[in-house]
């Protein structure tokens, strides 16, 4: 778990690698990896490599990055976790290789001398990394399947140029700044900044489960190795009468293939199943003494909305080391700039996990345990219900001809005196299908509203860069055959990959804490595809899943949800934390958070 | 002949036996593409050309024709020769070889230079360009201002630059050649390209405008123009109203021979162009060993490879180009052996190899 960065002047006529640049795009990642920096340029520099290490797995000084392979052959900096690095080794010591550390850094080495790029596919866990094959001249960039670990990348023509993070990127200075219409429209589409889209023309990310091979004409397209809605739909045929057993199987190999780790590994606690049945299956795995950590609210103390009380109940449960960090209005506007500087890329979100990866880091943790993914894999948000719904309501009239636009066209002006939500006006034109109807259950702004914040250039130069319900509709390909399978590819590929787990990493990686997902793992995922299950009763299952169930009381209270005070602190102190448009603060934050991005968008946001 | 490797039909403006910046690099990339183990032919179709013209090895090429013959041409040859690759070597072309490249079924290889890339070209254009498998760029530059416009994956627009004649070399300059362009003793500035009334970018007029301070300090500076075209007459106009035309010196078009004993005759190679796609000639002088001068904002950045080679000013401060002239010709970086090594012919086709084996 760290920070990487690298520059490759691959192309005959570009300069030599500049030490400097390269050391300033580490600093910037300073807080990523408070254990250790590394820097490596070949001796005709043309290739160098940096790395900012938090040391988790063979914390050892053996182990630090960037590693290098015995005969000189392959160097690698790598940011993530190999959970069955321990698997890969006794395979590849059978196979005569001969290890110099306990390190899954060491493993990616050897592996790839074994296999070559189609090692990805033998890994478990959240990894990006870049590895120099000097005997081929080429620089392989690959991240994990669901992209729970960020690698960026810019080939300017002569050289290309990677980190783990956007602003790492522009800190080494050689980069234009040129702002990309279509990631400023992505995010306000959709509340974050869509993959492999920035907000910088220059930087792309590397896309979840896919590989950029860089060779001396530059990089080279992605090549995507995994595709969620693919597990999917190959797991559909499968009729196994013990599905729930699968599952439950599935989910104890998860959490046990999760606290694989030099230093103690602890768990963010909410109320809610997700993460509580992860800690039952933590001590089924034998973990002792789990440090766990819940944030509450001053403003909730005591009401519904308050998780700390349950949280307590199943910490004393499963008896984890527990502790309450209590968040306040003063603390949130204290952190303020902190959170904008480490904040990557523009989101709506981010400031949940920012506190309790603070708290945790604060309780000497360096990992902890998150129950994010659950509802993507489980079924847990209403798009599960509404999106089938609404595809069946609207597929009718959404195929006639110019229908759909009339009606949003004539509906949008009164929304707001009829009471509706801004969007409701583009159920006929887009609730037809599954990208357009994902697009209204999760989209921020619709893209008929664009044209009131940004200008009218930049939107039509955005959407038609950024095509988004061909985004959208690429997550599902191939397409998945049951509703369920469908609207999960569309959560876990898109929510989840371009929000939540991007969410997690900045927020983390700014408290140097390292944050594991369980829940969000493509052995897991495949398990849970393959098992025959047909989505019915996906909370029971996971609170049942451990040897010792959650408490009755959890699983009844979990069902309504919680509410925290974040939205109040950051748009708009009048609305209430219920009631009014959904995510109604998120709006008047996006906007703020646009105009934080960066010199060029400031002007731009209306 | 062997049967293995590919066959490439290659669409030209300026082809083998034309003349200007454009023909060169198209002389040059057929040279070096026919030289590369995996093409096993070339069918060059030019537009501008001899029509005897003296080709490489593996080279063939059709008589240069009007544009709807030519068109004609490649679409004939399309329906009844097989091609493995369609290359096109300039984006006003485009359509007609995506055309051709269907007809064919050959990926199509798209050559962009500089300005004609730079500003969003028609919808035609825009399409072809798409459907391109590779498309070549002379610089950074140019790939960025193409990628702007163009609805491509990045990672199918590489940069493939110019590259540099072997007789661009150091050395003093000729007696002979000094003496026939009359320069004497002088301590000259030199710039060489098309004066075009329509290609005002280039900048002679802020040399001249810049002339006066330069003289202050040299007295000795001659700024020597070697070009020709329809703006000539507006800037010996210039010359004449800011009181230096004794100091400016139009020389007309020189031949190619010619060149490497002007650059040499030269202390410093002065063009703050605003519309550089790469600019060779940056390239020529540095490696003759004159100090060179561009502008800050174009395609020159790849030429002087990001300041290696020479100084980029911004071409509307004065003040600065003045300043930067007169550090070149007061001695400072006149060593131009890198840029030689650096865009030599034998890296280039290497280059070329590479894009035709792994790119396409």
């Amino acid at each position: 778990m760290c920070g990487i960065a690298g520059v490759h002047a691959y192309h005959y006529a570009a300069n030599p690698v500049d030490g400097a640049e390269l050391a300033a795009m580490s600093a910037r990642m300073a807080a990523r990896g408070p254990d250790g920096a590394g820097c490596w340029t070949d001796g005709a520099a043309r290739i160098g490599l940096a790395h900012r290490r938090l040391a988790i797995i063979d914390p050892s000084a053996e182990a630090d990055q960037p590693m290098a392979s015995a005969d000189g052959r392959l160097v690698v900096v790598f940011n993530g976790e190999i959970y069955n690095h321990a698997e890969l080794r006794a395979e590849l010591i059978a196979k005569g290789h001969v290890f110099r550390t306990r390190s899954d850094t060491e493993v990616l080495l050897h592996l790839y001398a074994e296999r070559g790029v189609d090692m990805v596919h033998a890994l478990r866990g959240m990894f990006a990394f870049a590895m120099w094959d000097a005997r081929e001249n080429t620089l392989t960039l690959a991240r994990d399947p669901y992209g729970i670990k960020p690698l960026y990348y810019s080939d300017d023509g002569w050289t290309v140029r990677f980190a783990s993070q956007v602003k790492a990127l522009l800190a080494g200075g050689a980069l234009s700044r040129d702002p990309d219409p279509a990631g400023a429209v992505g995010f306000l589409l959709f509340g974050s900044v869509p993959e492999p889209f920035t907000m910088y023309r220059a930087i792309r990310a590397v896309p979840a489960g896919a590989v950029v091979r860089v060779d001396r004409a530059g990089a080279g397209p992605a090549r995507r190795y995994h595709a969620i809605a693919q597990v999917w739909r190959d797991g559909a045929a499968s009729t196994a009468p013990d599905a729930e057993d699968r599952i439950r199987a599935a989910l104890r190999d998860s959490a046990r293939a999760h606290l694989v780790s030099d230093v103690p590994v602890g768990a963010f606690l909410s109320a809610g199943v997700d993460s509580g049945a992860l800690v039952g299956l933590m001590r089924d795995a034998g973990a002792r003494d789990i440090a766990t950590v819940t944030i509450g609210f001053e403003e909730f103390a005591g009401a519904r909305d308050d998780e700390t009380a349950i949280a307590s109940e199943v910490a004393r449960h499963y008896a984890t080391d527990h502790a309450t960090r209590i968040v306040t209005r003063a603390e949130f506007e204290t952190d303020l700039p902190r959170i904008l500087d480490a904040m990557d890329q523009p989101t709506i979100d981010g400031v949940n996990t920012w506190f309790v990866a603070k708290a945790a880091r604060e309780r000497g943790l360096k990992v902890a345990v998150s129950g994010v993914g659950g509802d993507e894999l489980f079924g847990g948000y209403p798009s599960f219900r509404t999106l089938p719904r609404w595809v069946r309501a609207c597929a009718a009239p959404g195929r006639a001809p110019l229908l759909g636009r009339a009606l949003r066209s004539a509906l949008a002006p009164f929304a707001a005196a009829l009471g509706l939500h801004p969007k409701a006006a583009g159920m006929v034109e887009y609730g037809g299908d599954y990208a357009g109807a994902w697009l209204l259950q999760r989209g921020l702004f619709m893209p008929w509203e664009l044209e009131k914040h940004l200008a009218r250039d930049i939107v039509a130069e955005g959407l038609r860069r950024l095509k988004p319900l061909a985004l959208i509709d690429s997550v599902l390909r191939p397409r998945p055959r049951s509703a369920f399978a469908r609207v999960a590819s569309l959560e876990s590929a898109l929510y989840l990959r371009n929000q939540l787990l991007r969410d997690a990493d900045w927020a983390g990686m700014a408290h140097g804490l390292e944050i594991r997902t369980p829940l969000v793992d493509s052995v897991l995922l495949h398990g849970v595809a393959a098992s025959g299950w047909r989505g019915q009763g996906a909370k029971r299952l996971l609170a049942e899943a451990p040897s010792r169930p959650l408490p009755a009381a959890v699983r009844a209270r979990a069902k309504t949800g919680f509410a925290t005070p974040v939205g109040q602190w950051i748009a708009a102190p009048d609305l209430p934390a219920r009631g009014g448009p959904r995510r109604g603060w998120a709006r008047g934050w996006s906007k703020r958070i646009i105009a934080n991005a960066g010199g060029a968008w400031a002007a731009q946001v209306r | 002949m062997s049967d293995a490797g590919m066959k490439v039909l290659a669409l030209l403006t300026d082809g083998f036996g034309a003349a200007g910046g454009i023909a060169r690099y198209n002389q040059d990339f057929i040279t070096a593409l026919a030289v590369s183990p995996a093409v096993r032919a070339v069918s060059a179709l030019p537009r501008h050309g001899a029509a005897q013209a003296e080709t490489p090895a593996r080279v063939a090429q059709h008589a240069p024709a009007g544009r709807v013959a030519w068109s004609a041409h490649a679409l004939r040859l399309a329906a009844s020769e097989r091609f493995d690759v369609v290359f096109c070597g300039h984006l006003r072309a485009a359509p007609l070889a995506a055309a051709v490249a269907g007809l064919a079924r050959a990926p199509l290889w798209l050559q962009a230079h500089g300005v004609e890339a730079w500003a969003r070209p028609g919808a035609a254009v825009r399409r072809a360009a798409a459907r391109a498998a590779l498309v070549t760029c002379v610089s950074r530059r140019t790939r960025e201002r193409l990628l702007r416009w163009c609805d491509i994956e990045p990672a199918r627009v590489c940069v493939l630059p110019n590259t540099l004649g072997a007789r661009f070399t150091p050395g003093p300059a000729s007696r002979a050649a000094r003496e026939r362009l009359g320069l004497g003793d002088a301590a000259v500035i030199l710039t060489v390209g098309r004066l075009d009334s329509a290609e005002r970018y280039k900048g002679h007029d802020r040399v001249i405008a810049a002339l006066p301070r330069i003289l202050r300090d040299r007295p000795d500076a001659l700024y020597v123009v070697a070009g020709e075209g329809g703006d000539r007459a507006r800037l010996e106009r210039l010359a004449r109203d800011a009181n230096v035309a004794g100091r400016v010196r139009f020389v007309g078009r020189v031949a190619d021979d010619d060149l490497p004993d002007l650059y040499r005759a030269a202390r410093v190679f002065a063009m703050p162009s605003e519309g550089e796609g790469f600019g060779i000639v940056f390239l020529e002088a540095a490696a003759c060993g004159a100090a060179v001068v561009a502008g800050a904002g174009d395609g020159a950045a790849d030429a002087l490879a990001d300041g290696a080679f020479g100084v980029r000013v911004d071409p509307h401060d004065q003040a600065a180009l003045a300043a930067a002239v007169l550090a070149g010709l007061n001695g400072a970086g006149r060593d131009g052996t890198g840029a030689a090594q650096r865009f030599a012919f034998s890296r280039f086709a290497q280059h070329v190899d590479h894009l035709v084996t792994h790119r396409i």
